[in-house]
Protein backbone atom coordinates (compact mmCIF):
# COMPACT_ATOMS: atom_id res chain seq x y z
CA UNK A 1 0.00 0.00 0.00
CA UNK A 2 1.63 3.56 -1.04
CA UNK A 3 1.97 5.47 1.81
CA UNK A 4 0.57 9.45 1.13
CA UNK A 5 2.73 11.64 1.77
CA UNK A 6 1.65 15.15 4.17
CA UNK A 7 2.78 18.43 3.80
CA UNK A 8 4.42 17.89 7.48
CA UNK A 9 6.62 15.01 5.91
CA UNK A 10 4.74 12.28 7.62
CA UNK A 11 3.28 9.75 6.35
CA UNK A 12 -0.32 7.99 6.40
CA UNK A 13 1.43 5.12 7.92
CA UNK A 14 2.20 6.83 10.89
CA UNK A 15 -1.74 7.53 11.48
CA UNK A 16 -3.70 5.17 13.02
CA UNK A 17 -7.36 4.57 12.24
CA UNK A 18 -9.56 2.79 15.14
CA UNK A 19 -13.05 1.16 13.55
CA UNK A 20 -15.59 0.05 15.92
CA UNK A 21 -17.47 -2.76 13.87
CA UNK A 22 -20.70 -4.08 14.64
CA UNK A 23 -20.44 -7.83 14.40
CA UNK A 24 -23.85 -8.44 12.41
CA UNK A 25 -22.15 -6.44 9.25
CA UNK A 26 -19.49 -4.94 8.87
CA UNK A 27 -17.43 -7.10 10.89
CA UNK A 28 -19.14 -9.50 8.90
CA UNK A 29 -18.01 -7.55 5.57
CA UNK A 30 -14.50 -7.36 6.55
CA UNK A 31 -13.93 -10.95 7.10
CA UNK A 32 -15.13 -11.62 3.99
CA UNK A 33 -13.02 -8.92 2.44
CA UNK A 34 -10.24 -10.36 4.08
CA UNK A 35 -10.99 -14.03 2.74
CA UNK A 36 -10.98 -12.38 -0.70
CA UNK A 37 -7.23 -11.14 0.28
CA UNK A 38 -8.50 -7.57 -0.17
CA UNK A 39 -6.08 -5.01 0.86
CA UNK A 40 -6.70 -3.08 3.51
CA UNK A 41 -5.00 0.51 4.92
CA UNK A 42 -2.19 -1.07 6.86
CA UNK A 43 -3.56 2.60 9.39
CA UNK A 44 -6.49 0.75 10.26
CA UNK A 45 -7.58 -1.11 13.49
CA UNK A 46 -10.35 -3.07 13.89
CA UNK A 47 -12.65 -3.34 17.23
CA UNK A 48 -15.62 -5.81 17.06
CA UNK A 49 -18.54 -4.66 18.85
CA UNK A 50 -22.31 -6.74 19.56
CA UNK A 51 -23.48 -3.94 17.93
CA UNK A 52 -22.72 -0.36 17.19
CA UNK A 53 -25.87 1.11 19.85
CA UNK A 54 -22.73 -0.10 22.10
CA UNK A 55 -20.30 2.64 20.74
CA UNK A 56 -20.49 5.60 23.06
CA UNK A 57 -19.06 9.09 22.91
CA UNK A 58 -16.48 7.67 25.70
CA UNK A 59 -15.37 4.71 23.48
CA UNK A 60 -14.64 7.29 20.33
CA UNK A 61 -13.05 10.38 22.88
CA UNK A 62 -11.12 7.88 24.36
CA UNK A 63 -9.63 6.45 21.12
CA UNK A 64 -9.02 9.26 19.79
CA UNK A 65 -7.24 10.61 23.10
CA UNK A 66 -4.87 7.80 23.54
CA UNK A 67 -3.43 8.06 20.56
CA UNK A 68 -5.89 6.84 17.36
CA UNK A 69 -6.28 9.99 14.93
CA UNK A 70 -9.20 8.69 13.40
CA UNK A 71 -12.18 6.67 14.43
CA UNK A 72 -15.13 5.26 12.12
CA UNK A 73 -18.06 3.18 13.57
CA UNK A 74 -19.28 0.70 10.65
CA UNK A 75 -22.72 -0.41 11.40
CA UNK A 76 -25.43 -2.37 9.32
CA UNK A 77 -27.46 -0.28 7.10
CA UNK A 78 -30.10 2.14 9.30
CA UNK A 79 -33.53 0.02 9.53
CA UNK A 80 -31.54 -3.43 8.99
CA UNK A 81 -30.00 -3.17 12.57
CA UNK A 82 -29.76 -6.88 14.14
CA UNK A 83 -31.22 -5.35 17.20
CA UNK A 84 -33.59 -3.16 15.61
CA UNK A 85 -32.49 0.15 16.37
CA UNK A 86 -28.99 0.08 17.78
CA UNK A 87 -27.58 1.76 14.77
CA UNK A 88 -29.64 4.81 14.89
CA UNK A 89 -28.30 5.61 18.43
CA UNK A 90 -24.47 5.56 17.13
CA UNK A 91 -25.68 8.06 14.34
CA UNK A 92 -26.87 10.26 16.96
CA UNK A 93 -23.57 9.64 19.12
CA UNK A 94 -21.12 10.10 16.35
CA UNK A 95 -23.04 13.55 15.39
CA UNK A 96 -22.28 14.30 18.54
CA UNK A 97 -19.07 13.59 19.07
CA UNK A 98 -18.00 15.57 15.62
CA UNK A 99 -19.95 18.74 17.51
CA UNK A 100 -18.09 17.90 20.57
CA UNK A 101 -14.78 18.06 18.78
CA UNK A 102 -15.91 20.94 16.75
CA UNK A 103 -16.72 22.74 19.58
CA UNK A 104 -13.01 22.42 20.90
CA UNK A 105 -11.05 23.41 18.08
CA UNK A 106 -10.55 19.73 16.78
CA UNK A 107 -11.47 18.69 13.26
CA UNK A 108 -15.11 16.59 13.40
CA UNK A 109 -13.80 14.63 10.15
CA UNK A 110 -12.14 12.48 12.35
CA UNK A 111 -14.87 10.72 13.64
CA UNK A 112 -17.16 9.42 11.36
CA UNK A 113 -20.18 6.78 10.98
CA UNK A 114 -20.59 4.05 7.83
CA UNK A 115 -23.38 1.84 7.13
CA UNK A 116 -23.31 -1.37 5.05
CA UNK A 117 -24.48 -5.06 4.86
CA UNK A 118 -22.73 -8.21 5.77
CA UNK A 119 -22.66 -9.26 1.86
CA UNK A 120 -21.01 -6.00 0.91
CA UNK A 121 -17.44 -6.08 1.65
CA UNK A 122 -16.43 -3.85 -1.28
CA UNK A 123 -18.17 -1.01 0.73
CA UNK A 124 -16.45 -2.11 3.94
CA UNK A 125 -13.04 -1.99 1.79
CA UNK A 126 -14.25 1.45 -0.10
CA UNK A 127 -15.19 2.94 3.89
CA UNK A 128 -11.85 2.44 5.36
CA UNK A 129 -9.75 3.36 2.31
CA UNK A 130 -12.10 6.67 2.46
CA UNK A 131 -11.51 7.29 6.04
CA UNK A 132 -7.77 6.83 5.42
CA UNK A 133 -7.29 9.47 2.31
CA UNK A 134 -9.36 12.01 4.97
CA UNK A 135 -7.15 11.09 7.72
CA UNK A 136 -3.70 11.36 5.68
CA UNK A 137 -4.61 14.30 4.53
CA UNK A 138 -5.06 15.92 7.93
CA UNK A 139 -2.25 16.49 10.48
CA UNK A 140 -1.44 14.32 13.19
CA UNK A 141 -3.92 14.96 16.09
CA UNK A 142 -2.24 17.26 18.58
CA UNK A 143 -2.61 15.99 22.33
CA UNK A 144 -2.16 18.10 25.59
CA UNK A 145 0.37 16.22 27.75
CA UNK A 146 2.38 13.68 25.76
CA UNK A 147 4.73 15.99 24.28
CA UNK A 148 7.64 14.13 22.62
CA UNK A 149 7.10 11.03 24.91
CA UNK A 150 4.05 9.88 22.52
CA UNK A 151 3.83 6.02 23.10
CA UNK A 152 5.86 4.30 20.08
CA UNK A 153 3.57 3.01 17.29
CA UNK A 154 4.13 0.67 14.12
CA UNK A 155 6.25 3.95 12.30
CA UNK A 156 9.15 3.38 15.14
CA UNK A 157 8.53 0.08 15.28
CA UNK A 158 8.99 -1.05 11.82
CA UNK A 159 12.31 1.19 11.91
CA UNK A 160 13.81 -0.47 14.48
CA UNK A 161 12.70 -4.24 13.16
CA UNK A 162 14.18 -3.00 10.39
CA UNK A 163 17.40 -3.74 11.44
CA UNK A 164 17.55 -7.18 12.47
CA UNK A 165 16.13 -8.44 8.86
CA UNK A 166 19.14 -6.51 7.49
CA UNK A 167 21.65 -8.19 9.23
CA UNK A 168 19.65 -11.98 8.58
CA UNK A 169 19.44 -10.65 4.82
CA UNK A 170 23.60 -9.63 4.21
CA UNK A 171 24.72 -12.76 6.58
CA UNK A 172 21.92 -14.98 4.40
CA UNK A 173 24.01 -13.51 1.20
CA UNK A 174 26.98 -13.98 3.13
CA UNK A 175 26.75 -17.64 3.36
CA UNK A 176 25.21 -17.80 -0.22
CA UNK B 1 -48.79 22.92 40.52
CA UNK B 2 -51.30 24.86 39.03
CA UNK B 3 -54.78 25.22 40.37
CA UNK B 4 -57.31 22.90 39.14
CA UNK B 5 -60.79 25.36 38.23
CA UNK B 6 -62.36 23.09 41.49
CA UNK B 7 -59.77 24.58 43.46
CA UNK B 8 -59.22 28.27 42.32
CA UNK B 9 -63.18 28.43 43.06
CA UNK B 10 -62.56 26.91 46.91
CA UNK B 11 -60.12 29.48 47.18
CA UNK B 12 -62.15 32.25 46.06
CA UNK B 13 -64.49 31.53 48.84
CA UNK B 14 -61.64 31.47 51.39
CA UNK B 15 -61.86 34.78 53.60
CA UNK B 16 -57.97 36.20 53.21
CA UNK B 17 -57.25 32.23 51.32
CA UNK B 18 -53.91 33.14 49.22
CA UNK B 19 -51.88 29.98 47.92
CA UNK B 20 -48.29 31.67 50.14
CA UNK B 21 -46.36 28.40 50.92
CA UNK B 22 -46.06 27.98 54.54
CA UNK B 23 -42.81 28.85 56.06
CA UNK B 24 -40.39 26.12 56.14
CA UNK B 25 -41.64 24.44 52.57
CA UNK B 26 -40.05 27.02 49.82
CA UNK B 27 -36.34 25.50 50.05
CA UNK B 28 -33.47 27.30 48.56
CA UNK B 29 -32.83 25.63 45.59
CA UNK B 30 -28.92 25.07 45.08
CA UNK B 31 -27.77 23.37 41.70
CA UNK B 32 -24.22 21.69 41.60
CA UNK B 33 -23.80 21.54 37.58
CA UNK B 34 -20.55 19.78 37.62
CA UNK B 35 -22.07 16.75 39.70
CA UNK B 36 -24.88 16.43 37.63
CA UNK B 37 -25.08 13.11 35.61
CA UNK B 38 -27.98 14.20 33.17
CA UNK B 39 -30.26 11.19 34.11
CA UNK B 40 -33.43 13.84 33.96
CA UNK B 41 -34.99 12.32 37.55
CA UNK B 42 -35.54 15.83 38.84
CA UNK B 43 -36.97 16.78 35.47
CA UNK B 44 -39.58 13.99 35.72
CA UNK B 45 -40.16 14.72 39.43
CA UNK B 46 -40.65 18.45 39.40
CA UNK B 47 -44.40 19.06 40.41
CA UNK B 48 -44.67 22.70 38.75
CA UNK B 49 -42.30 21.78 35.42
CA UNK B 50 -39.08 24.41 37.17
CA UNK B 51 -37.07 21.78 35.66
CA UNK B 52 -36.81 20.54 32.13
CA UNK B 53 -34.29 18.27 29.84
CA UNK B 54 -32.93 20.78 27.47
CA UNK B 55 -31.84 20.14 23.83
CA UNK B 56 -27.94 21.35 24.26
CA UNK B 57 -25.55 20.30 26.15
CA UNK B 58 -22.39 22.43 27.86
CA UNK B 59 -19.35 21.05 27.62
CA UNK B 60 -18.05 22.97 30.05
CA UNK B 61 -20.08 20.18 32.27
CA UNK B 62 -17.82 17.46 30.99
CA UNK B 63 -14.37 19.60 31.95
CA UNK B 64 -15.64 20.48 35.04
CA UNK B 65 -17.02 16.82 36.48
CA UNK B 66 -15.93 15.22 39.20
CA UNK B 67 -12.43 12.17 38.21
CA UNK B 68 -13.24 9.03 38.01
CA UNK B 69 -17.18 9.62 36.89
CA UNK B 70 -18.22 8.84 33.11
CA UNK B 71 -18.45 12.31 32.28
CA UNK B 72 -15.21 12.94 34.20
CA UNK B 73 -13.19 10.63 31.82
CA UNK B 74 -15.44 12.12 28.75
CA UNK B 75 -13.86 15.32 30.00
CA UNK B 76 -10.34 14.41 30.49
CA UNK B 77 -10.37 12.46 27.16
CA UNK B 78 -11.36 15.97 25.49
CA UNK B 79 -9.08 17.94 27.49
CA UNK B 80 -5.95 16.04 26.07
CA UNK B 81 -7.76 16.56 22.60
CA UNK B 82 -9.31 20.80 22.64
CA UNK B 83 -7.01 22.83 21.04
CA UNK B 84 -9.26 25.87 23.03
CA UNK B 85 -12.23 26.43 25.20
CA UNK B 86 -15.22 25.11 24.39
CA UNK B 87 -17.27 27.58 21.88
CA UNK B 88 -20.38 27.32 23.84
CA UNK B 89 -23.20 24.95 24.49
CA UNK B 90 -23.71 22.40 21.34
CA UNK B 91 -26.93 21.18 20.11
CA UNK B 92 -27.65 17.48 21.16
CA UNK B 93 -28.97 14.72 18.63
CA UNK B 94 -32.31 13.22 19.80
CA UNK B 95 -30.89 9.61 20.81
CA UNK B 96 -28.33 11.31 22.54
CA UNK B 97 -29.71 11.57 26.23
CA UNK B 98 -27.56 11.86 28.79
CA UNK B 99 -25.35 14.56 27.37
CA UNK B 100 -28.17 17.38 27.97
CA UNK B 101 -28.18 20.40 30.21
CA UNK B 102 -31.17 20.37 32.67
CA UNK B 103 -33.02 24.06 32.34
CA UNK B 104 -33.44 25.22 35.89
CA UNK B 105 -36.06 28.11 35.92
CA UNK B 106 -36.00 29.45 39.35
CA UNK B 107 -39.48 31.46 38.82
CA UNK B 108 -41.47 28.61 38.50
CA UNK B 109 -40.15 26.84 41.28
CA UNK B 110 -42.08 25.98 44.36
CA UNK B 111 -38.89 25.07 46.63
CA UNK B 112 -40.56 21.96 47.45
CA UNK B 113 -37.53 19.70 47.35
CA UNK B 114 -38.54 16.83 45.40
CA UNK B 115 -35.49 17.63 43.17
CA UNK B 116 -32.99 17.01 45.96
CA UNK B 117 -34.76 14.25 47.17
CA UNK B 118 -34.60 12.50 44.19
CA UNK B 119 -31.31 13.08 42.88
CA UNK B 120 -28.96 10.06 42.32
CA UNK B 121 -25.90 12.39 42.07
CA UNK B 122 -26.61 14.54 44.96
CA UNK B 123 -25.99 17.24 42.42
CA UNK B 124 -28.67 19.07 44.06
CA UNK B 125 -29.58 20.66 47.54
CA UNK B 126 -32.43 21.99 49.17
CA UNK B 127 -31.66 24.42 51.91
CA UNK B 128 -33.88 25.63 53.91
CA UNK B 129 -35.30 29.28 53.50
CA UNK B 130 -33.79 32.09 54.90
CA UNK B 131 -35.67 33.36 57.90
CA UNK B 132 -35.99 36.57 55.98
CA UNK B 133 -36.64 35.61 52.69
CA UNK B 134 -40.25 36.18 51.53
CA UNK B 135 -42.07 32.94 51.46
CA UNK B 136 -42.18 31.67 47.78
CA UNK B 137 -45.32 32.05 45.68
CA UNK B 138 -46.57 30.24 42.63
CA UNK B 139 -47.06 31.84 39.55
CA UNK B 140 -50.35 30.44 39.37
CA UNK B 141 -51.40 32.85 42.39
CA UNK B 142 -51.43 35.82 40.05
CA UNK B 143 -55.19 36.44 39.46
CA UNK B 144 -56.72 34.82 42.06
CA UNK B 145 -58.62 36.87 45.00
CA UNK B 146 -57.15 37.31 48.42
Amino acid sequence: MPASATPSGATSADRTIVAFCCRECAYAAADASANARTPLPATVRLVLMPCTGRVSPLHLLSALAEGADGVMVAGCLLGQCHYREGNFNAVDRVAFVQRLLKSVGVEPERCRMFTMSAGEPPKFVAAVREMDRVISGLPPLPRSGDGESRAPRHGAGAASGAAPAEELLSSARGAA
Amino acid sequence: MPLTNRGREILSRVPGGSLQSTVGVGCEIVRHEELCVGCGTCARNCPSGASERGDFFDVNQLLDAPEGSRRGELGAALRRLMQHEPDGPVEVPERVTVYRTIIYDDDKCLGCGTCARGCPADAIEARPPKADAAPRRPAATEGVPA
